[in-house]
C-alpha cells in the first residue's frame, strides 16, 4: 500500500533500555487519521509485554495497541474509535494485511515488523 | 468461556481452496486473489441486467445502454470504489488483446457501454453556517481527475433553490415566489413577487424551518438525490449510479420505513425516475433514444447492493484507493436523528452478526406496496400512495372547522387556501409536519414560511388541481384535554 506521507516515529515511555522492543507499523485510513493529526502512517515501539492485572505480566497483544494508541496517539474524540477495550464498530482492522478476525481479533500477540491497519467504514456511500 | 470464531471452518480461502485467507465476509474466507473477482461479480450481477433497456431474458446479448451515464459521488467510502470498479469494469482503455477481449477493436461487442459518462458531487457544505463542514469539492476534483474517461460535475445543494439552474436545466420557472407554511398540517402555501432571492438563504430558511434534525437530514438526502436525477435527465443519462453497499442500503430502509416511507420501500434499493409528465412534455418531440413513450427515464442502479461496508474498506485499501471521508461522521448533531441511530445500530448489528445486515436487504427486496401509486409526490418525486389524507383523518382525532358564515350555495369572495398536502407521499409529509418534544421550530404562528425546491414550485403552478383546504384539522393536545375533562379522573 503506497503511502506518500512520511512516517511519525512514537515509543512507549515506560520502555527500559534492556526490554526486548517491538516495532510496528501502524497506518489509519478511510478518514480515522483525522483523529491522529491528519498523519496516516505511524512507527511506533512497545515493550514486548506489559502489565495484565494482579502484578502478572502478558505477551502485548492488540488489545494493548488500541488503549496504547488511544493514550497517546488520538488526539479527539476517543468515543469514535474505541468501544470498551476494543475498537469501535465499523472499523476494519488487518494485520499484515489480513483480517483481523482470522488472527484472534485483540488477542493476537504482536511480532517485530508488523503492519496493523486500522480502517474506518463509517463513511457510508 | 472462548469466543466463537468469526469464520466457518479454516483459515484458508473457501475459492481456491489453497491460498491462506486474507478477509472475513459473513463467516466465510477469502483470500486477496480470490477477493477480486468476488467483489466485481457481485458489481456486475447487480449492474448488468439493468444496463439495457429491454430485459434480454435468458440471453446474453451485447450491454449497450440507451443513455449516458453519471455517477454520484460523496467522496465516502462506496461512492469511491463505485467509480473506481465501474471505471475498469466499463471504461478500461486496454486494447482488445491485452484483456483477453475478442473481436477486435472495430467489433460491436467491444463499443463502451455508455457514450458520455460523468461523475457528479452534491456539495452540501452551505447548507450549515459557517465553519461547521468544509467545502471539499476541490479534494474530490482531484480524486476524479485520475479517471481520464469521467468529466467532473459540481452541483451545491442550494441549487434546489436556484432558479437560473432550474432554467439551464429546462424548467418551468413560476412567475411568483411560492412558500408553505410548515405551522400546520394542511401546509397551506402562499404566493408573493418573485424577488431575486439567494439560494443559499433560501436553502438555509428551508431547513431551519423543519421541525426535527431528523427532518433535516432525510431533506438534505432528499435535495441531492433529485439535483442528481435531473442533472442525469438534462444530461440524457440512462442511468444513474449510487456508491450504496450492503450496509448502507440496509441502513437506508430501516431509516426510510421508520420515517413513513414504507411505500416506497423498493425504490430505496432500485428505482426508475420519470420527471414529473407535465415538465417532460417537452422532452416528448425529443428523438433521444432513451425516451420511451416520450418520457424520459432514468434508472437509478446501486451496484454494490450485494456488497458490505467491510468489503468496500478492504477494496479500497488493497487498491490504494484514496477515500476524502464525509465531515458527517464527526457532526455531533446527526447522532440525534433516526438516521444516526439506525447507523449505529446496523453498523454494530454487522460486527456482531454479520449475516443479519444481509437479511434486511433481502427480506425488504421480498416486501411490495399494498395499492398501486397515486401519481408522484412533488418534493420527492417518488410514488405517492392513494387517499393518504382519508386514512390519517381517520386514525387521528379532529373536529369541523366553525361552520362558514356563507351558506354552502354562495360561494366566498375569497379564493380558497391552496395546500401542499395533497401533493405529497406520507413521507414527505411527516417529515414537514412531524414535531417531537425536541423539535427545533417554533409551533404556531411563529414558524416562518418556508421556501420550496424548484421543481416542487413548479409542480405545483403547473397542476391544473389548485386542491382546497381540507375542512377537518388535526386536534392539539389542550383541545383534546378539555373535550374528555370531565371524564378524567383526579389523583
Amino acid at each position: 500500500m503506497p503511502d506518500s506521507q512520511p512516517d511519525s516515529s512514537h515509543s512507549d515511555s515506560n520502555l527500559s533500555q534492556n526490554e526486548p522492543k517491538i516495532p510496528l507499523r501502524v497506518e489509519f485510513s478511510g478518514g480515522l487519521e483525522l483523529l491522529f493529526s491528519n498523519q496516516r502512517s505511524h512507527r511506533i515501539t512497545l515493550p514486548s509485554t506489559v502489565p495484565h492485572g494482579d502484578g502478572t505480566t502478558k505477551p502485548t497483544d492488540i488489545t494493548y495497541l488500541i488503549d496504547w494508541l488511544r493514550r497517546n496517539l488520538l488526539k479527539e474524540r476517543a468515543e469514535l474509535f474505541t468501544d470498551g477495550a476494543t475498537v469501535r464498530p465499523g472499523i476494519l482492522v488487518l494485520v499484515n494485511d489480513s483480517d483481523w478476525e482470522l488472527e484472534g481479533e485483540g488477542d493476537y500477540q504482536l511480532r517485530p515488523g508488523d503492519e496493523i491497519v486500522f480502517i474506518s467504514t463509517l463513511h457510508g456511500g | 468461556m472462548p469466543r466463537k470464531s468469526k469464520f466457518d471452518k479454516s483459515k484458508t480461502c473457501i475459492k481456491c481452496k489453497t491460498a491462506r485467507g486474507n478477509i472475513v465476509i459473513r463467516h466465510a474466507v477469502y483470500c486477496k486473489t480470490c477477493f477480486t473477482p468476488l467483489v466485481v461479480t457481485k458489481y456486475k450481477r447487480c449492474l448488468d441486467p439493468h444496463i439495457n433497456a429491454a430485459p434480454d431474458g435468458q440471453r446474453r446479448s451485447t450491454l449497450k445502454a440507451s443513455g449516458n451515464l453519471l455517477i454520484g459521488l460523496s467522496g465516502g467510502l462506496g461512492s469511491t470504489v463505485l467509480l473506481d470498479i465501474t471505471s475498469r469494469c466499463y471504461f478500461s482503455t486496454k486494447s482488445s488483446t491485452e484483456d483477453g477481449r475478442k473481436g477486435g477493436k472495430a467489433h460491436p461487442k467491444n463499443d463502451r457501454v455508455w457514450k458520455q459518462a460523468s461523475v457528479c458531487f452534491v456539495d452540501t457544505s452551505r447548507a450549515f453556517s459557517e465553519g461547521v463542514t468544509k467545502d471539499r469539492s476541490e479534494d474530490i476534483r482531484a480524486m476524479v481527475e485520475q479517471h481520464k474517461e469521467f468529466e467532473f460535475i459540481v452541483l451545491r445543494l442550494e441549487d434546489a433553490f436556484d432558479i437560473s439552474w432550474w432554467k439551464q436545466l429546462g424548467g418551468y420557472v413560476p412567475s411568483s415566489d411560492i412558500r408553505a407554511n410548515l405551522a400546520n398540517e394542511d401546509l397551506v402555501i402562499t404566493e408573493a413577487h418573485l424577488q431575486s432571492s439567494d439560494p443559499v438563504a433560501s436553502l438555509r430558511s428551508y431547513l431551519s424551518s423543519l421541525p426535527t434534525a431528523t427532518a433535516v437530514r432525510s431533506s438534505i438526502n432528499t435535495l441531492a438525490r433529485l439535483l442528481l436525477l435531473h442533472t442525469a435527465r438534462s444530461m440524457q443519462c440512462s442511468h444513474l449510479l449510487l456508491g450504496t453497499s450492503l450496509t448502507s442500503l440496509s441502513i437506508s430502509l430501516i431509516n426510510s420505513i421508520a420515517q413513513g416511507g414504507g411505500f416506497n420501500v423498493l425504490e430505496e434499493s432500485f428505482e426508475e425516475w420519470t420527471p414529473q409528465i407535465a415538465r417532460s412534455a417537452q422532452d416528448a418531440s425529443s428523438d433521444s433514444p432513451h425516451l420511451a413513450g416520450g418520457v424520459c427515464t432514468v434508472r437509478v442502479v446501486r451496484p454494490l447492493r450485494d456488497i458490505g461496508m467491510k468489503e468496500c474498506a478492504a477494496w479500497a485499501w488493497w487498491n490504494g484507493l484514496q477515500v476524502v471521508g464525509k465531515d458527517r461522521t464527526f457532526d455531533p448533531d446527526g447522532k440525534q436523528t433516526i438516521g444516526g441511530l439506525t447507523k449505529d445500530f446496523i453498523v454494530g448489528l454487522e460486527r456482531d452478526y454479520p449475516s443479519t445486515v444481509s437479511t434486511i436487504a433481502r427480506t425488504c427486496a421480498k416486501l411490495a406496496p399494498k395499492n398501486e401509486p397515486d401519481g408522484q409526490c412533488i418534493v420527492c418525486e417518488r410514488p405517492a400512495q392513494r387517499g393518504i389524507q382519508d386514512w390519517k383523518s381517520r386514525i387521528s382525532i379532529r373536529s369541523l372547522e366553525p361552520p362558514s358564515p356563507h351558506p354552502p350555495h354562495v360561494a366566498s369572495d375569497d379564493p380558497p387556501p391552496i395546500s401542499l398536502t395533497p401533493h405529497l407521499c406520507y413521507a414527505c409529509h411527516t417529515t414537514l409536519i412531524s414535531r417531537s418534544s425536541r423539535s427545533t421550530v417554533q409551533n404556531g404562528a411563529e414558524a416562518s414560511l418556508a421556501p420550496l425546491p424548484v421543481w416542487t414550485r413548479s409542480a405545483l403552478v403547473e397542476s391544473d388541481a389548485a386542491d382546497v383546504m381540507g375542512t377537518k384539522r388535526l386536534v392539539d393536545h389542550e383541545d383534546m384535554r378539555n373535550a374528555i375533562g370531565e371524564f378524567l379522573l383526579h389523583d
